[in-house]
């Protein structure tokens, strides 16, 4: 019997290594292990990581309000210029927060428009693996939007696949372990407002396909529907969840991996559970997004 | 009021024994569903009992996530907390509601990643051939049915670590009231992880169930489960946004 | 604060948690429900996909009705009281 083939193993086994080097080469859990007695406990730990979980936390996940409650200057990881003008635009105590979520977002699409240029500088020819990749992604939702709208609706696919690979890449980019990256996905404004702009589009296909007043009829129509009122809050419902699932996994996975990192005493990475949250619970809420915006359309279209 | 440090002990100790004794009952029930159904299959299919033993092993130990989710918490209330005065009936009251939030936030999870285990291995002894697909679908439902045990593991942690010290000359009605909302807290999340843990669990076990009989449909019902769980999952997400405002807004 | 304001609150908001926690699991299962009997439908007829995938998705949105009543109580007790 010939040996099986194994692509997902080899792909994880790449992964696992190469986030293992950045790791060691980024120096973000770096040398000084200390090993030995301390009050009578024996103790391996990081030196450079002795600080309070509770401030640790606090600094990650609500960084403006850190520096309103201990008013240190944070590290902010980039151009001191851009930082000063972010301080005049949000004024002193909310501007590291928006700095840092820009920077990221930047980051981002700076990634995408490379990716997007460098593929299409050799489009024609032997096609490489990331234009496959990106063509497999494409095709698939294609597919998916052909078959939730129907084959005369196909215009929507551009938009549906921007959606995933941008909240694909977004997800991803928190697995490179550098000081100061973290996922854009994980602040709650980025997914709050793709939700917002979902739930527009929703509705503004709704109108474009059955008129405003075919529209407005479903919603306010006390006789057929005493309880009218509540359907709209149902529909800001919709923006709270889609926004709130990316949102509550990214962090979570965040905060899970913080937590486990702090009781191994920031020896080790926890790099299997980083790539499960990354990598898995990143593309799939990444896939969940995009397939519920695309029945939400599909529902409001097909009636 | 008056304070005493052994007010923090007792809610601790309190929380743990409750975040284990109720995290682990449907722990116990789903592992067991997992391996009754591989013991059926095992009887029907006696040549393919390796893969069969394989599947429910993997499976039982994905149901048991969320058990191990209220053991670390137990295990942090027990070892892993400050035990200062300063911290006064604001961290009592954290400690017993990251005790329940993570106690009740796993039962829902367990069960349901064990009848999705249960049907996995009830596919696998019809089609020992599809065994790998139905493996894989089997452990990417119950990661599903487990974020909302992972949901309830967040609150957990922000009421362990981010809830602050009690400050110096608060008035009595304060310190009430943020008592009971760190405790609406625990409760919102708890009880509100229970039903979509359960559904998201029967969603992902009848695609498994589906995938054993049609296994050409693998790709419509992989979108249909990742569809239906997430939908069903929006009133988890409810209950983690009524808890954070608790923790955070007030 | 006073004391009986202060108490009046803090039931409020464990009202809060209560409702949203008790009030997110029928609807939880519900759900559920409705997308396994869905997962089933499609893998018996995969040609209806499409049909079976929006009632499904109506069906849920009519079974979470309960839950985002749920959701704006415990809002209203949270910031209106």
């Amino acid at each position: 019997m010939a040996k099986k083939k194994r692509p997902m193993l080899k792909i994880f086994i790449i992964f696992f290594v190469v986030e293992a080097l950045l790791v060691v080469l980024s120096g973000n859990f770096s040398k000084q292990i200390q090993i030995g007695f301390d009050k009578g406990k024996f103790v391996i730990r990081n030196i450079e990581y002795e600080y309070n979980l509770q401030d640790k936390i606090t600094e990650e996940f609500q960084i403006d309000e850190y520096f309103r409650q201990t008013g240190e200057t944070p590290e902010i990881y980039g151009s001191e210029k851009l930082y000063e003008f972010f301080k005049k635009v949000f004024g002193e105590k909310s501007a590291i927060g928006s700095f840092q979520l820009l920077r990221m977002l930047l980051i981002v699409d700076l990634l995408l428009l490379f990716i997007a240029l460098s593929i299409r500088k050799k489009l024609f020819g032997r096609p490489s693996k990331p234009q496959i990749l990106f063509e497999m992604i494409y095709t698939s939702l294609e597919q998916f939007v052909s078959e939730t709208l129907g084959k005369d609706k196909v215009h929507y696919t551009p938009y549906i696949v921007t959606l995933f690979i941008f909240i694909w890449v977004s997800n991803l980019i928190g697995l490179i372990p550098i000081p100061g990256f973290m996922e854009p996905t994980r602040n709650l404004n980025v997914p709050l407002g793709l939700g917002v702009f979902v739930v527009a589009i929703v509705h503004i296909t709704a109108i474009k396909v059955k008129g405003l007043w075919g529209h407005l009829k479903n919603y306010i129509n006390p006789v057929k529907n005493p309880l009218f009122l509540l359907d709209i809050v149902g529909e800001m419902s919709k923006v709270v969840s889609i926004s709130f699932r990316l949102f509550g996994n990214v962090l979570g996975g965040a905060i899970i991996i913080l937590v486990v990192s702090s009781l191994v005493n920031f020896v080790v990475f926890p790099i299997g559970l980083s790539m499960f949250f990354g990598i898995f619970v990143g593309t799939i809420q990444a896939f969940v997004f995009t397939m519920l915006a695309l029945t939400y359309i599909g529902v409001e279209i097909t009636e | 009021m008056s304070f005493s440090i052994e007010v923090i002990q007792i809610a601790a100790y309190l929380g743990a024994g409750i975040s284990v004794g109720i995290g682990a009952i449907t722990t116990g029930i789903g592992s067991g569903l997992i391996a009754g159904e591989g013991a059926l299959g095992v009887m029907k299919q006696p040549k393919s009992s390796d893969q069969l033993f394989r599947t429910m092993l993997i499976g039982q130990a994905a149901a048991q996530t969320a058990g191990i989710f209220s053991l670390v918490v137990a295990m942090l209330l027990i070892y892993g907390r400050s035990d200062t005065a300063e911290g006064g009936w604001f961290k009592a009251s954290a400690y017993l509601a990251a005790g329940i939030a993570m106690g009740l936030g796993s039962l829902g999870p367990s069960l349901g990643a064990g009848y999705s285990g249960g049907q996995a291995c009830k596919s696998v002894a019809r089609m020992p051939k599809h065994g790998n697909a139905i493996l894989g679908n089997m452990l990417i439902g119950q990661a599903l049915a487990q974020t909302s045990a992972i949901f309830a593991l967040v609150v957990a942690f922000l009421l362990l670590y981010s809830v602050p010290d009690q400050p110096a000359g608060i008035s009595v009605g304060r310190i009430i009231l943020k008592t009971m909302a760190f405790l609406g807290a625990g409760f919102s999340i708890g009880f509100g992880t229970l039903g979509p843990g359960t559904g998201i669990g029967y969603v992902a076990g009848k695609a498994n169930d589906m995938m054993g009989r049609f296994p050409n449909e693998k790709s419509k019902i992989m979108r249909t489960m990742f569809l239906g769980a997430a939908v069903s999952e929006s009133t988890a997400i409810y209950s983690l946004v009524i808890a954070f405002l608790l923790i955070f807004a007030l | 604060m006073d004391l009986a304001q202060g108490i009046v609150k803090a039931a409020a908001l464990l009202g809060a948690g209560l409702c949203m926690g008790m009030g997110a699991l029928g609807p939880g299962v519900g759900e559920g429900f409705v997308a396994g009997k869905a997962c089933e439908g499609i893998a018996r007829s995969p040609e209806n996909a499409s049909l079976i995938t929006r009632t499904m998705l109506v069906g849920q949105a009519v079974s979470e009705s309960t839950g985002i009543y749920s959701l704006v109580i415990s809002l209203l007790l949270i910031f209106s009281t």
